[in-house]
């Protein structure tokens, strides 16, 4: 979606994106889920985030 | 279904979480994870759950699997190759013979129906309900026949996630004896991570490492038994009598997919690409992924629901658990 398809709510395009992002991953095997939740938060550690204990 | 429809039950599981771990520091002397359980089942069992609720309570088993993902960074590879013929033979042996004795001792002993007998060796001996349910639709087992076998594998869940730790204390095995044995022989991956777990760190990545290797087959073990029930007319029905295409796929649809993210994890981490202090944060990420998980876990044990299973079932699979723990037990004492 292009920022044309923007309304008069500027949030939409972002709501519209948020909304497929969502589908996509409801539709996704929980498996597939598990590995791309796992490699973001192995992504994002590796760059400096920490979690605590 | 929208995010924000997660987000109340997500947060359950989050002030469950906590309020388990605060109690275990300060209040009960007790293990987080087991607290976090008894937690669980103690509101799924007495208060009632609203539908808005569900959702995200519903998220547990990605929580878990998530966990296990991050847990691979933990894994040295080169200890998982060394172990590796070991750990094969032993899940190859152990599956091949509960399997086995279970569906003996249910049609041979106990005269319960064959696929009522298949799915509770295939739950009993794999992967619990996930083998339950991907066995039933390889064998086209009836709704009836499904609820049964799950109902009595959720109670041999419910009972095992206490009672092996226990009894692991008792007998002081060390780290990796107890984690194969519960990985070798309890039944579902959620209560054999947190009985791991509840043991010691070591224990609960041997456990994970011993049950994802053995979720592989399930797979295989559907197919199995997709092949033995396509030209047999049992119980009024003839199983699948699909080609090796369907079988293949059949393979990939029942693969574990969350196996693939623990194995890219663990390789990662041992070529050195990541560091100590992100190994670290990993190790605390799938500590706090198991405690959420783990409140999910105790909230579905319904102990109403486990009085519909029956005696015979229960009597077949307690056999057949006390052979295969017993034999896998004293195996594993001899050769560690």
């Amino acid at each position: 979606m292009s920022l044309a398809d923007s309304t008069s709510d500027g949030n939409a395009p972002f709501a519209n994106h948020l909304s497929r992002t969502v589908t996509r991953w409801n539709a996704l095997d929980r498996g597939w889920q598990a590995v791309l939740l796992g490699l973001f938060v192995t992504a994002i550690v590796n760059v400096g985030f920490q979690i605590p204990w | 279904m929208a995010f924000r429809d997660y987000l109340p039950g997500l947060a359950a599981l989050l002030a469950v979480g906590l309020l388990a771990r605060a109690l275990s520091i300060y209040v009960v002397p007790l293990n987080h994870l087991v607290l976090a359980i008894v937690l669980g089942l103690l509101i799924g069992n007495l208060v009632p759950i609203p539908d808005w609720l569900r959702p995200g309570l519903g998220t547990y088993k990605l929580l878990l699997e998530a966990g296990i993902v991050l847990m691979g960074a933990r894994i040295a590879l080169g200890e998982v190759v060394s172990n590796g013929a070991v750990l094969i033979a032993s899940v190859l042996i152990v599956v091949s013979v509960g399997v086995l004795l279970v569906e003996l001792l249910s049609r041979g002993v106990f005269g319960i129906a064959p696929k009522l007998s298949s799915l509770l060796a295939a739950g009993s001996g794999i992967c619990g309900v996930s083998a339950v349910v991907a066995v039933a639709g390889s064998i086209k087992a009836n709704e009836d026949q499904i609820a049964y076998a799950v109902a009595t594998i959720l109670l041999f869940d419910a009972i095992t996630i206490f009672a092996y730790p226990w009894i692991g204390g008792l007998l002081s095995l060390p780290d990796q004896v107890f984690g194969m044995w519960a990985g070798l022989s309890m039944f579902s991956t959620g209560p054999v991570t947190a009985a791991g777990f509840a043991y010691s760190d070591a224990a609960g990545q041997w456990a994970v490492l011993t049950k994802v290797t053995r979720n592989v087959l399930i797979g295989a073990v559907a197919i199995g038994y997709s092949l033995y029930y396509a030209h047999r007319s049992v119980d009024g029905t003839t199983g699948s009598s699909d080609g090796w295409s369907e079988h293949l796929a059949r393979l990939w649809d029942n693969f574990p997919k969350f196996v693939i993210g623990f194995v890219l994890v663990m390789v990662l981490a041992s070529t050195g690409i990541l560091g100590g202090e992100a190994v670290a944060s990993l190790q605390n990420g799938y500590k706090w992924l198991f405690l959420f998980a783990f409140v999910g876990l105790g909230i579905q044990i319904k102990v109403a629901e486990m009085r519909s299973t029956g005696a015979r079932p229960i009597a077949a699979v307690t056999l057949g658990l006390v052979t295969i723990s017993s034999l896998t037990l004293g195996a594993l004492t001899v050769l560690l």
